[in-house]
């Protein structure tokens, strides 16, 4: 390596470092926030943590109720999640493939969702009028829904050979069976990544549960921290631990599954 | 013509895809094209958030009030401006981020998918702990932040002080959680530049930059497109970040926001407006769609524009 890229490389770094901190620097203070007591925060919240006071997790964990939301943020992220890839699959295949009459007036009427207004206050208005506000069977229904998944997979579809559906029609299996054995199989890539950016959207909307969700006992887990913030503002060491709490599952998530998210996230911004 | 291609056996066996389509496509007319057209609809009426109250039809009073009525329609206009305000500064620095990042993870260096694994990370995070996260490192007294700015002589009132500083830094951090997307975007395009082209530029002795403004950047065209699209219509509709942090605030507020205070306000501290006014926050909405359809449209011909002009 010569004088140049040397120095080259080490501009570089520099300036990946730079913006790393940037990045890494809230994170760290969370954690050192979440290990310290609460009168060494005050005293001086910058300080290193001097020792480890694991009690603000186990604080973090009975009084802000974790479990309970811990548990109503899974159950809505895995049923919804569900319903919503089965029905899109069954939705996105017929359209790419042609198989049902209109396919390409459909495909418009999912791609024009990304171009129209807001719809929170007619949403809002139905769910009174169906009597499921405050409900969690309003609260999945109102998740079953994404049209860039459906994009993505009506795109993905289109890059499976045709000749199997004629071969497996030919052994005389059945259109259900079909989709069921062989297309969702073979649409993994695609569909890991909409089940991912479905599930993640799921977790992490505030929104939606802070207007339909006023019920303590259904409220997800970030709904819940929100609460938990504007009872116990000031204490932040066991805010910190929850935070914390929150936030390492999806970390280990992201780990593990960066590749699927990512694609998702670049096809999603095709749009179509 | 296009059902002959249909194998799966005949007649009756056709119906079959149309009955598995249908859960789908009625869960979403329901759910959300019907309920985004309606919006339009709601604008014209005194819908309230309230059961059992009487909806009257009240043509375009909504609309006028909103723009033309008072100290109220004054207050609208001003945070009109800030949204547009906001929108172009997250849009400009956003994309000038990510592209900055993207070209340094573009080197051949050790490393450098921990880099962007770091990068990336707040996109999943969400609005929650993100805003959390930044609103304990921005604490006034002694935070971080705060540290930092007293060691430079000057200090932040980021909690207290006032909205105008806090609309900086929420401008900050909608782009901090959001660069990500825009780097990976960059990175997808940075990456179908033939490496050829470089190692020619570099034989006839062009430096990094001229490299870059002469190669990079005119061939980046489709992903830099792509991003500033994705970022103006993003941050027009922007708002969770902004709830999160500080909650709907005089002085502060963009029309997200706006909207939901209006239509779901439990939380509005202005007493003119009657909580819930939902036929209301409709007309606001249909004005932000407005907003962002001619915004993104004018932006979609610029960008034609230029991309004619790199053409030739």
């Amino acid at each position: 390596m010569n004088r140049t890229s040397w120095s080259r490389n080490v501009g570089l770094y520099l300036a990946l470092i730079f913006i790393a901190i940037i990045y890494v620097g809230p994170v760290i203070m969370v954690v050192n926030t979440s290990l310290k007591a609460k009168q060494e925060f005050n005293l001086n919240p910058s300080s290193l943590a001097s020792g480890l006071h694991l009690e603000n997790y186990a604080n973090a964990w009975k009084k802000a109720s974790f479990p309970l939301y811990l548990k109503n943020s899974l159950f809505y992220a895995v049923v919804a999640t569900a319903i919503y890839a089965v029905t899109a699959v069954f939705v996105a295949f017929p359209i790419s493939r042609k198989y049902v009459k209109g396919h390409g007036w459909l495909f418009t009427l999912f791609v024009v969702a990304l171009f129209l207004p807001n719809a929170i206050i007619p949403q809002f208005q139905l769910m009174l009028h169906l009597r499921l506000y405050n409900t969690q069977v309003g609260y999945i229904l109102l998740n079953l829904v994404d049209a860039i998944g459906v994009i993505i997979l009506i795109n993905y579809v289109s890059s499976l050979p045709r000749d199997l559906d004629e071969a497996a029609a030919m052994d005389g299996c059945s259109y259900f069976r079909f989709v069921m054995q062989v297309v969702f199989p073979l649409m993994k890539p695609a569909l890991a990544s909409v089940i991912l950016l479905h599930s993640i959207g799921i977790w992490n909307d505030y929104v939606t549960p802070l207007i339909y969700l006023p019920a303590k006992q259904l409220m997800p887990i970030t709904r819940g921290l929100m609460v938990f913030y504007g009872q116990y503002g000031n204490d932040w060491t066991t805010l910190s631990a929850a935070v914390l709490l929150l936030m390492l599952p999806m970390i280990a998530l992201f780990l593990s599954l960066q590749r699927w998210i990512i694609a998702g996230v670049l096809q999603g911004s095709v749009r179509g | 013509m296009s059902s002959t291609l249909y194998a799966f056996g005949s007649r009756k066996s056709r119906l079959v895809p149309y009955l598995l389509l249908l859960p789908g496509l009625l869960l979403y007319l329901f759910v959300s094209l019907g309920p985004s057209v309606a919006t339009t609809i709601y604008s014209f009426t005194d819908a309230s958030g309230l059961l059992g109250t009487a909806v009257h039809w009240v043509g375009l009073a909504n609309y006028e009030e909103f723009l033309f009525r008072g100290a109220n329609a004054r207050d609208n206009w001003e945070i009109t401006l800030r949204t547009l305000q906001f929108a172009f500064l997250v849009t400009v620095v956003q994309t000038g981020f990510g592209l900055l990042a993207a070209s340094l993870l573009n080197q051949r260096l050790r490393g450098r998918n921990a880099f962007r694994t770091i990068f990336f990370m707040p996109v999943i995070l969400g609005a929650t702990i993100i805003g959390l996260m930044w609103t304990l490192f921005l604490y006034p007294l002694g935070g971080p932040v705060e540290k930092l700015l007293n060691l430079l002589g000057t200090r932040s009132d980021f909690m207290g002080g006032p909205p105008s500083e806090a609309f900086y830094w929420i401008v900050w951090i909608q782009i901090w959680a959001n660069m990500g997307t825009t780097m990976i975007i960059f990175l997808g395009g940075l990456q179908t530049i033939p490496n050829e082209l470089h190692e020619a530029a570099r034989i006839d002795g062009a430096g990094a930059w001229a490299t870059f403004r002469a190669i990079t950047f005119p061939l980046l065209t489709p992903s830099l497109n792509t991003n500033l699209l994705l970022n103006i219509i993003g941050s027009l509709q922007a708002w969770q970040l902004m709830l999160v942090i500080k909650g709907p605030t005089n002085g502060l507020n963009v029309l997200g926001i706006w909207i939901y205070a209006l239509a779901f306000g439990r939380q509005s501290n202005n007493p003119t407006q009657a909580a819930m006014r939902q036929g209301y926050g409709a007309a606001a909405s249909v004005l932000l769609f407005l907003l962002v359809l001619v915004v993104g449209l004018t932006a979609q011909y610029l960008i034609r524009r230029r991309e004619r002009r790199l053409l030739g």
